[in-house]
């Protein structure tokens, strides 16, 4: 590249490498462009049953700051978030609940199971607690961890972006089902 | 502080361990290794608790509860008990009821007009446990799904088994009889989706 590349750093190499001022356009792929929005835009929905629900709320804050990562725009609405966020036990009688909140979050969508509770269902082996979330739902990244650290769902979110950088715009993230 | 009222604690306790010895029959459970624990028949469950929260100030209701003796080795009764939890905050006493209820009837007097309370520990109990409590008014889950099959603390339920439960549970009916009670107008009832009709 020409020395006339001044493209910010946190614009990903793929786009850098394309990015001159000559002329105030950049030449890319459609999918590199609308995957780095996603990715850096993420609208979380904390689906908070148990004591992970606690750590999310310490990666929310100024320690460990989620908004680092483009994903502090928290909702309570599933009609304005991308990513659940499962954090915490859930129950047979939660699970119907689980799933009408996942079905009702718009395309494209991506779910994180925090903690061993939501990805395995954890020591709870009884009648009343679902073992992992993956038996309603489909998941993307799985956290370890009881509970995990905030660390731990800061690498889970750049795993999504990671994973979202994979993506085509023009197949469906999810196939729907009957 | 004075010294009188240790006394005066340790006569109270007797008088209400002596009323229920005299009047309703109670023998005191010997396997309780808790002085204040006594067994009672079922027809004179209602009264003996009346009795104590009106007499003797026994004036909460901390738990009622049933416990399964299924393959308990030291056991040869009834299968169940229903156990009544109570405390005076008076005196600081507690003092435990206790039931023997047959697997074949697997039922018992509903107090939930003595206690209020009572109306929920007696749900949950025959929610986990299936020992019926007659004339209760809403005698339905509360802790497990509405569609749950069994009742999940008693000994011979499969621990393996699980339930995939699909009906979006809400429980509105309580809260949409509270809202009128309150005056408000219930437009729908149990409007969320997926909720039974």
């Amino acid at each position: 590249m020409s020395d006339e590349t001044t493209a910010p750093a946190s614009i990903p190499e793929e786009l850098s490498q394309q990015f001159t001022n000559e002329g105030g356009f950049l030449a890319t792929k459609l999918d590199t462009v609308i995957n780095w929005g996603r990715s850096n835009s993420l609208w979380p929905f904390p689906f908070g049953t148990a004591c992970c629900a606690i750590e999310f709320m310490g990666t929310v804050s100024s320690v460990f700051d989620l908004s680092r990562f483009g994903a502090e725009l928290v909702r309570f609405s599933p009609r304005q978030a991308d990513l659940l966020l499962v954090a915490g036990t859930i129950t047979y009688k939660q699970a119907p609940i689980l799933k009408q909140i996942y079905d009702q979050m718009c395309e494209p969508k991506w779910v994180v199971a925090i903690g061993a509770c939501a990805s395995s269902g954890g020591f709870y082996d009884c009648y009343c607690t679902v073992p992992g979330i993956d038996h309603i739902i489909p998941v993307d990244v799985y956290v370890a961890g009881c509970p995990p650290r905030p660390e731990a769902i800061l690498e889970s979110l750049v795993q999504i972006q990671n994973k979202i950088g994979d993506e085509k715009v023009s197949t469906t993230h999810v196939e729907a089902s009957s | 502080m004075s010294d009188a009222p240790e006394t005066t604690d340790v006569e109270d306790k007797r008088a209400d361990q002596d009323a229920l010895e005299s009047r309703f029959q109670a023998t005191p459970d010997i396997h309780d290794s808790w002085d204040a624990s006594f067994i009672v028949t079922a027809d004179v469950l209602r009264d003996a608790l009346i009795a104590l929260r009106d007499e003797f100030a026994y004036n909460v209701l901390i738990d009622i509860t049933t416990i399964d003796y299924l393959s308990h080795a030291q056991h040869d009764g009834e299968r169940f008990a229903v156990s009544y939890n109570l405390k005076s905050l008076s005196s600081g006493d507690r003092i435990r009821l206790k039931v023997w209820v047959s697997e074949e009837e697997a039922e018992i007097v509903s107090v939930h007009d003595v206690w209020k309370n009572a109306n929920w520990l007696e749900r949950e109990a025959w929610d986990q446990y299936g020992v019926s409590f007659i004339g209760h008014p809403n005698q339905k889950r509360l802790l497990n799904h509405i569609d749950f099959k069994g009742h999940p603390l008693r000994k011979d339920f499969p621990v393996r088994k699980r339930q995939e439960l699909s009906v979006n549970d809400a429980m509105l009916d309580e809260l949409e009889a509270r809202l009128q009670g309150k005056g408000y107008a219930v437009l729908e009832q149990g409007s969320p989706a997926g909720v039974k009709a």
